[in-house]
């Protein structure tokens, strides 16, 4: 697994990987949706599975001696690397962005601990539909994003939707009060948790997926 | 040494079946494998690399079951399919790099020198390196984790006649030790008349002739006469006939020789043999 990961590493990432990982910058951007940096995650994943299918990835590393399962563990695993990595950096510019704004997020929810709990979800439901739709054919990437970006976008607008009517809901999730934000850490938790699970299922229904494609 | 079996190896597409695909292959010998396009060549090859998924057969390398140890089997196996062509834009030194790390026998001193004995530079880009070169890389990645079977997809396909040449020449050199083997697939058969001990015949998914190349060829004659003797019972032993203003021309196989007076009979070689085969 660890030569499969150095592999992923060394050859398969795109520069856009690396690239989006700065864009934990727009939240210091004043008023403006905070989950919008992180659907750029979601396409530089893409971009690399697009890159790897015109590298001839899925050849080049079942030709080692690997098993199919373990090729896809070690995808799946760097997938979850980025992010987590993305949210790693993101947080300190929410710090950041937090105090040295004054007024609210007028564009939607604030970067708080309950907005990085639903960053979780919202990976999570992205990798549970894309991966394993890659994994049907390893060559139809166009159409697992598609259904992927529609996931992490009716995911986005529903827990963006929270806030967007007045209601105790709102009074919970929008704010940056540290006493709340305390209470909502079992959303981050939750957000983890399900973040890690669907990560099993993913690898799991995506190794199989991949087990009886013919290359 | 018994190096590669495939016993009974069936893989069903919609409109093409792998039917019941068998041969061996010895340890120090080379092994062409030969079909038209289309015929079956590489889905036989990837299904013996289980890259594609067989309905049912038997894979064995020196000895060992290949389903049951795919790990140790890959080790001993080097399997290119053209030449490398992943990772175009990668140096030679990063895929060296990232490849080795998978097979405990890798030895670098033995890749350094076969980089150098093929003339590959690890600075270059694989994009850069020539077919026959690219070929010639995956050979010395292949060497270099000690494969002692080498399952080569079309090698020579796209090379000039001297790189063909080098090449094949290579492929002597490389089975002179007595342990390595070559199974390589191939539609060009002066590849095989200057290199091959073995001839795998597949046609439309069946193997219609594994044997030694030699006696593949004592089989068959090439006959040619006046149309006017080309009687139906002749012509029922005759292989892919073909009548031209001048009489006829087919091939035959040797056990119904001799045929009629007047009848030209002459060896054959594999394209003429591979020709009148697949005229039927």
């Amino acid at each position: 697994m660890k030569n499969l990961l150095y592999k992923e590493f060394k050859l398969a990432t795109h520069p856009t990987t690396y690239l989006f990982l700065s864009l934990g910058l727009m939240l210091l951007i004043p008023s403006y949706p905070g989950y919008v940096g992180f659907f750029y995650v979601s396409l530089s994943i893409f971009f690399i599975f697009l890159s790897g299918r015109e590298n001839r990835d899925v050849f080049f590393t079942v030709s080692l001696p690997i098993r199919k399962t373990d090729a896809v563990k070690a995808r799946c695993s760097m997938i979850a690397i980025i992010e987590m990595a993305q949210i790693l950096v993101a947080i300190p510019f929410a710090i950041i962005g937090n105090a040295s704004r004054t007024g609210e997020n007028l564009a939607g929810i604030e970067s708080n601990v309950a907005f990085f709990g639903f960053v979780f979800m919202i990976f999570s439901v992205y990798n549970i539909v894309f991966i394993p739709m890659f994994y049907k054919t390893t060559y139809k990437i166009g159409i697992p994003f598609l259904f992927g970006g529609i996931a992490f976008g009716l995911f986005y607008i529903l827990v963006e939707m929270l806030v967007w009517i007045p209601s105790p809901i709102k009074s919970f999730l929008d704010t940056l009060d540290p006493t709340i934000m305390v209470q909502q850490l079992p959303i981050l938790i939750i957000g983890i948790v399900i973040w890690f699970f669907t990560w099993i299922i993913t690898y799991k229904k995506a190794a199989s997926n991949f087990e009886k494609v013919d290359i | 040494m018994e190096i590669l079996s495939v016993v009974d190896l069936c893989k069903s597409y919609e409109k093409f079946d792998l039917k019941n695909v068998s041969f061996t292959l010895e340890q120090g010998y080379i092994m062409g494998f030969i079909g038209r396009n289309g015929a079956g060549k590489t889905t036989t090859l990837k299904s013996i690399m289980r890259l594609v998924h067989p309905k049912s057969g038997k894979v064995t390398i020196l000895g060992k079951d290949f389903a049951e140890n795919e790990f140790y089997c890959k080790q001993k196996i080097g399997f290119v399919l053209g030449g490398v062509d992943y990772y175009p834009k990668k140096k030679l030194k990063i895929i060296t790099d990232v490849t080795k790390r998978f097979f405990p026998e890798w030895d670098d001193e033995k890749h350094l020198s076969l980089l150098k004995r093929f003339d590959l530079d690890p600075e270059k880009r694989i994009d850069e390196l020539s077919a026959g070169m690219r070929v010639k890389y995956s050979l010395a990645l292949a060497l270099s984790h000690n494969a002692q079977l080498l399952i080569l997809d079309e090698p020579t396909s796209g090379l000039d006649p001297v790189s063909r040449d080098d090449l094949l020449c290579l492929f002597q050199d490389l089975i002179e030790d007595g342990e390595h083997s070559i199974l390589f697939s191939t539609h060009i058969t002066s590849d095989l008349e200057k290199c091959a001990d073995y001839i795998t015949y597949i046609k439309d998914g069946e193997i219609i002739a594994s044997t030694e190349k030699d006696l593949f060829l004592d089989e068959y004659r090439l006959v040619q006469g006046p149309i006017d003797k080309l009687t139906s019972e002749l012509t029922e032993k005759l292989i892919g006939v073909r009548k031209h203003k001048f009489g006829f021309e087919a091939l035959i196989r040797t056990r119904y020789l001799p045929v009629a007076e007047g009848i030209e009979v002459e060896s054959a070689d594999l394209e003429a043999i591979m020709v009148h085969i697949e005229r039927g």
